[in-house]
């Protein structure tokens, strides 16, 4: 059985593709086989909603009159990046508010921006010959800023670790509330419907890839940073993190339903993001991988008493027994938790799955696809020649 | 027998009163202490209490007799829905197992009753969807 992208294409321009969540797609696999699944079935959607802290977005404010080359600036009070040209800015998700009061970044200003409202815009400046002007306090919105968009450079993480806790206190960490003596577990992948776990080598995730980004449209614009395809394999599907996608989209057209600003008490602040990926099923080969089910896929526990980043897994557990609940470790019973959203997974890859059925969004063979092979580098501290 | 969770307020020149002794000698109720604070302004007290309804009743009006200033309390901790993305990361934190996960439909399904106002969730949730009222 092969498919094209043209010929899926065609059929979601008639109206009738066939698209199935991975969910639906799994019991359709299970009831009839891979080989009749793989025949039947055009598309199946993925979805995941979890924390994505490298993220963010550019901005482009429009010239003040008279202009400003702004070298600070500050959109509620929270400060973004503006060593790029005159009124461009890049507000990163994790970036804090100055100051005390509760826990605002630039994760509360992308939802601020999404939903309508206003954002008050500061910034200064030295004063040049072309951009004279010194420092502007204004509002902004999305209706007044020329270009709005996320520029997202890991999103989507192929597989993530799971936390524990060995130590005698409670840690504060970007896994959650880890309680001592391995009080609990955390994990923070989707498993069964996460979009980089159903086709494990990105046969048709690439450059250029069109996904559903925040509730809007987006696309893969690059490999991931820390894009890795190292980790050992299990049903060919990388157990612990590898690769990654840099991801771009446009603010409008997102909703607030698909971005939920996160406080990890203790460790500072991210945004939840959902995304959903369309996988064309080409042959029965991506339908195999399409239809992995959590009791197939796996995550390693890390302990994050362990302050090294060469901490090694103290267990390995599938993602059917991560969701049930609670998982036996060193013969302890041990509550699990999920930092990503099961419920808003399910939600996403839904809304995809019609969005698809009503021909709303087209599939689209990556203009180039990702790295076949990359290992992942370490930060050491070297002299100029060690680095040459 | 009932349970009824209590919020106790007490000026400073009570708190050297025996409250609990009386509660559990004079009127027979078990209590469980859920919170306590005390400051210079005076002692906070949330108690759970587990007795016959009359002697619950009279051990109230005990304590309303001393001029301790009682509060039943329905709700301590309070999610807001429109907050809650159902992660579940207060699943495993809740010592009361008052939070669960429905794993037909994955939303977090919170069980007042089960409540202890410990708070843990509070700090817990990244969407700070859980809220405490006391």
């Amino acid at each position: 059985m092969k498919r094209t992208y043209e010929e899926i294409n065609a059929k979601i321009q008639r109206g009738d593709a066939v698209v199935m969540t991975a969910e639906e797609a799994i019991k359709l696999a299970e009831s009839n086989g891979i080989e009749k699944a793989a025949k039947e079935v055009d598309v199946v959607t993925t979805g995941t909603f979890g924390a994505m802290c490298s993220s963010g977005a550019f901005i482009n404010f429009g010239h003040s009159e008279p202009p400003i080359r702004m070298k600070r600036v500050w959109l509620n009070g929270v400060p973004a990046y503006t060593g790029v040209a005159s009124v461009d800015a890049y507000i990163g998700v994790t970036e804090e508010r100055e100051g005390n009061g509760p826990p605002y970044g630039g994760a509360h200003v992308i939802e601020d921006l999404v939903s309508g409202k206003a954002v008050h815009l500061r910034a200064t400046a030295s004063g040049t010959d072309c951009y004279p002007r010194k420092d502007i306090d204004t509002y902004i919105s999305l209706r007044t800023v020329n270009q709005a968009y996320m520029y997202n450079p890991r999103n989507a993480y192929q597989n993530y670790g799971v936390a524990t806790n060995s130590s005698d206190r409670t840690l504060s960490t970007y896994m959650g509330k880890l309680l001592p003596h391995y009080g609990n577990m955390t994990y923070s992948s989707a498993g069964q419907l996460s979009p980089l776990l159903k086709d494990p080598t990105l046969r048709t995730i690439g450059i250029g890839t069109r996904i559903f980004l925040g509730g809007g449209i987006g696309y893969v614009a690059w490999e991931g940073t820390q894009y890795k395809t190292t980790p050992p394999v299990k049903n060919d599907v990388p157990v612990g993190p590898a690769r990654s996608l840099a991801v771009i989209g446009d603010l409008r057209g997102m909703s607030t339903e698909f971005l939920q600003p996160l406080t990890f008490t203790g460790y500072g602040i991210s945004l939840a993001i959902g995304i959903g990926i369309p996988i064309p099923i080409l042959d029965e080969d991506i339908m195999r991988t399409a239809v992995l089910r959590d009791d197939q896929l796996f995550a390693p526990v890390f302990d994050y008493a362990i302050q090294s980043r060469n901490r090694k897994p103290i267990a390995e557990f599938s993602y059917a027994q991560l969701k049930s609940g609670s998982v036996e470790l060193f013969g302890k019973k041990v509550q699990t938790s999920s930092l990503s959203s099961y419920y808003k997974a399910r939600i996403i890859a839904d809304r995809l799955k019609k969005m698809i059925e009503e021909s709303e969004f087209m599939l689209t063979r990556p203009v180039e696809r990702l790295p076949e092979e990359r290992t992942q580098r370490a930060l050491d501290v070297c002299s100029r020649e060690d680095v040459l | 027998m009932t349970k009824k969770k209590i919020k106790l307020y007490f000026q400073p020149d009570k708190v050297n009163e025996p409250i609990t002794y009386h509660l559990v000698k004079e009127y027979d109720i078990k209590f469980n202490i859920l919170r306590a604070v005390v400051e210079e302004k005076g002692g906070r007290l949330l108690i759970e209490v587990e007795g016959q309804p009359a002697q619950i009743s009279k051990g109230i009006a005990y304590l309303q007799s001393i001029g301790v200033d009682v509060k039943e309390m329905n709700e301590y901790v309070m999610k807001d829905v429109s907050r809650c993305t159902n992660c579940g990361m207060c699943v495993s934190i809740c010592p009361a197992g008052a939070i669960e996960m429905d794993r037909e439909t994955w939303e977090v399904i919170f069980d007042q009753g089960k409540c202890i106002a410990c708070g843990l969730c509070v700090t817990a949730c990244p969407p700070q969807a859980m809220k405490l009222k006391i």
